[in-house]
This record gives structure tokens, C-alpha cells and sequence, in this order.
């Protein structure tokens, strides 16, 4: 699944350019920014070019990207394998009908939404996120593309923290990342 | 193409354009286009000009290229050249929902264009084109459309993606703008050492309407003494003047909705 992608020498790139930031948005949370990666144009296009690579002979049609910053890395992605863009976004957000899927928080829950028509049955789709903790949110995101009729074939993330076992949240589906952070 | 996506507010920017062309075209043949309902029925215009310095020949062009436009219209273009066959196909992809998000505001969604990957592609292709040899070494995206299209654009010119974001997004040390909404005011916050003084920049919205969102943005770059280049977005909401509000800073959109 992630075969070769600690040694492929673009990772030791990856991994420096990501700023950690202590105590945001709360006490004891150690915040991966990876705004300092984007800084990097070199290393911002290796990312992508990391993902391309794994996904462009897949026959995957639909690049998911989860709010906000699943936009910034997806549509690159989607770009490169011409596959369409859809949006994953907060609560009413988007102005068309959507449906939602609700999940929760460490206190209370929230929603994430897609637009209907957006992702037809039997699509082969691709989740996008810079980073994956608890996997609440990448679920949700799982769910509302399984609704849809769509085939989630991979997740995929800059970043996961293994210790929040966001990957046992994702129901057997496979997960792609390119640096954990413990 | 989404069976949701209107025509109105698209027809009648491609006429319009397509009159400011005829009204300059110097000679020779012009075809007037039809309003799309698709962009595979999209003529491009051509026009006669004189050919090659000996032979006094006329030769049909496609006027696609900027310094061709640029003579027959000397004024910084602050559209793209009205030949380019990939405008129909963007702006039939622009889904109008109405009343969203709230009664009377006709909403210009660009999630549709995101489902066709070719208008997708030419929509960057066409910013691409315009800023890869103008030495950009800073993009910024407002958030969150602005993030769909920014990164793109940045990685094909090789510049740096920042993004400007709502209050408490940025985890690390921020500047702030506020800026007036009709009601109250928002803010937008940018970090710290993301740009250098100096630097030339591109700010990128997916739309601009009255240009309030914008102009914080251009103030925080220039602020910390960047040189903000040209705003670029996909639509521009004609009537709501925000041009006007980036007084003279130049924007550059792909398509303007009356």
C-alpha cells in the first residue's frame, strides 16, 4: 500500500518543510502546519507529485477534498489525473442541495455536506485531507461518497497521527499517507 | 455540464464581447457568435489581416495571441482575448442557484466547473498562461474557493501558495485586516513571514462582487510590502462595482456576470 514511500527521498523534504505549532487551537494540542510547505513550491509540487504518481493509473473519476484545506491539496490531484473536484464542505456552505452526514466531536458533533448530483453511482473516488487524527471527519466523508453510490478506492493524507488511531475509524478502507507525526 | 447550469447571465457576456471586438476589428471578415447553449457550438471569431512583410498577402488568423489583441485594442486587456474557444466552455459550467444565500442574491457556483475537468483545466491554463513570465512569486488564495484555484496556478508558475484565511484558522503568529460587510465587519489574517517584502504577488478569489474581501487581502500583502501584481478571479459581478474598489490595482477575470 505504501510501498517504497520511505525511501523515496521527496518524503525527508516533505517532513522538514511542516511547522509544528505548540498549544493551538488549545493547551497540549501540538498543531501540524503545513501552510510553511506550501511556501516551498518544490516541495509542494513533490506532494503532489507523490499522489499523482499513486493514483493516476487507478481509473479513479472523483477527487473528494475536505474543508479547508483538503482544497488546497485535491484539485492539484485532480488536475494531474483529470478526474472531477467535488468539494466536501461545512454546513451551509454550499448553495445547492446537498446532503449531509453528521459525526462527532470530542464535545457535540458536526456536519459535513456534498452536493447531490455531484458524484455519480459507481464512481471511483479518492478523500483528500492534509491530515488525519481521530478520522471522524474522513469517515463522514467516506459516507457521504458511499451514499452516493461511489466507490471510496483510498483515502489520502499529507500527515497522520497514528497515536489518535484515526485508521481504525475508517471501517477497512485503505489509507495513504506520506509522514506520521507521534 | 450540469443540467442546472443556466444560460441567461453567460449569453449575454459572450455578445457583449463579441461586439467590443467587432467594433475594433480593422478589416475583413468577422463572425458574430451564437449564443451558446454549449460550448461545442462556440465560433471563434476570425478576422483578415495583413500577411508577411513581402508578400502583401491577407491570411485568416484567430487573434489568440496578446500583442495581436494588443493592436487592435491598446488598453491593458482585463479579459482574456474573446477568441479563446475555452471561455464558453467555463462559463456554461458556472451554475447560477438563486435566492442562495438568502432571497433576491443570484449565487454564481463554481462547484459545477469543478465536475468537468476540462473547463477546469482551461480555467487554469488560461491564469497560467497570463502570469508565467511575469516573475510572480507569491500567490494568494482567499479562503476557501480561493484554495480550489490558487494552488494550481501557483505550482505551474512555481510561486509560493499563501492563504489568507477567516480570524483563528492561521495556528501560527498572524496579521489581521478588517474589512466592512453590509452588516458589521469581518476580518482576514495572514502569517507572519509567509511573504517577503518586495515580492510580487497574484491575489485569486473564485469571485469577486463588491471587492471588500479582496482589498483586505491586497492590504495585507502590501502592508508587509509586497507589490500586488493583478487580482485574478473566475467571475466578476459587474454591477456590484468592485473594480471600482480596487481603484488601481488591476483584476482580471474570466467571465462577468451582469
Amino acid at each position: 500500500m505504501s510501498a517504497g514511500r520511505d525511501d523515496d527521498p521527496r518524503i525527508k523534504g516533505i517532513k522538514s518543510k511542516i511547522r509544528v505549532v505548540p498549544d493551538f487551537p488549545k493547551p497540549g494540542i501540538m498543531f501540524q502546519d503545513i501552510t510553511t510547505l506550501l511556501l516551498a513550491p518544490n516541495v509542494f509540487k513533490d506532494t503532489i507529485d507523490l499522489f499523482v504518481e499513486r493514483y493516476k493509473n487507478k481509473n479513479i473519476s472523483v477527487v473528494a477534498g475536505i474543508e479547508a484545506r483538503g482544497f488546497i491539496f485535491g484539485p492539484p490531484i485532480a488536475l494531474a489525473i483529470g478526474a472531477k473536484f467535488v468539494p466536501l464542505r461545512k454546513p451551509r456552505k454550499l448553495p445547492g442541495e446537498v446532503m449531509s452526514e453528521e459525526y462527532i466531536l470530542e464535545y457535540g458533533s458536526d456536519c459535513l455536506e456534498m452536493h447531490i448530483g455531484a458524484v455519480e453511482q459507481g464512481e471511483r473516488a479518492l478523500v483528500v485531507d492534509d491530515l488525519i487524527a481521530t478520522g471522524g471527519t474522513l469517515c463522514a466523508a467516506m459516507k457521504l461518497l458511499e451514499r452516493a453510490g461511489a466507490e471510496v478506492v483510498e483515502c489520502a493524507c499529507l500527515i497522520e497521527l497514528p497515536d489518535l488511531k484515526g485508521r481504525e475509524r475508517l471501517n477497512g478502507k485503505p489509507l495513504y499517507v506520506l509522514v506520521e507525526s507521534h | 455540464m450540469n443540467a442546472l447550469t443556466g444560460n441567461s447571465l453567460k449569453i449575454s457576456r459572450v455578445n457583449i464581447v463579441s461586439k467590443k471586438f467587432q467594433r475594433h476589428s480593422p478589416s475583413g471578415n468577422s463572425v458574430t457568435l451564437k449564443s451558446p447553449n454549449t460550448s461545442t457550438n462556440f465560433q471563434p471569431i476570425r478576422a483578415t489581416v495583413t500577411g508577411g512583410a513581402d508578400s502583401g498577402e491577407t491570411h485568416s488568423t484567430v487573434l489568440s495571441t496578446e500583442s495581436a489583441r494588443d493592436q487592435l485594442r491598446p488598453d491593458m486587456a482585463a479579459s482574456p482575448d474573446v477568441t479563446d474557444g475555452r471561455i464558453a466552455g467555463i462559463s456554461a459550467a458556472i451554475r447560477v442557484i438563486p435566492d442562495f444565500p438568502k432571497p433576491g442574491i443570484l449565487f454564481q457556483d463554481i462547484t459545477t466547473l469543478l465536475l468537468d475537468p476540462k473547463a477546469f483545466k482551461d480555467t487554469i491554463d488560461l491564469f497560467v498562461e497570463r502570469y508565467k513570465d511575469k516573475d510572480i512569486s507569491v500567490v494568494a488564495g482567499i479562503e476557501a474557493r480561493g484554495f480550489i484555484f490558487g494552488p494550481p496556478i501557483a505550482l505551474a508558475i512555481g510561486a509560493k501558495f499563501v492563504p489568507i484565511r477567516k480570524p483563528n484558522k492561521l495556528p501560527g503568529e498572524v496579521i489581521s485586516e478588517e474589512y466592512s460587510l453590509e452588516y458589521g465587519t469581518d476580518k482576514m489574517e495572514m502569517h507572519v513571514g509567509a511573504v517577503q517584502a518586495g515580492e510580487r504577488a497574484l491575489v485569486i478569489d473564485d469571485l469577486i462582487a463588491t471587492g471588500g474581501t479582496l482589498c483586505a487581502a491586497i492590504s495585507l500583502l502590501e502592508r508587509v510590502g509586497v507589490q500586488v501584481v493583478e487580482c485574478a478571479c473566475v467571475i466578476e459581478l459587474a454591477d456590484l462595482k468592485g473594480r471600482d474598489r480596487l481603484g488601481d490595482r488591476p483584476l482580471f477575470v474570466l467571465v462577468s456576470s451582469i
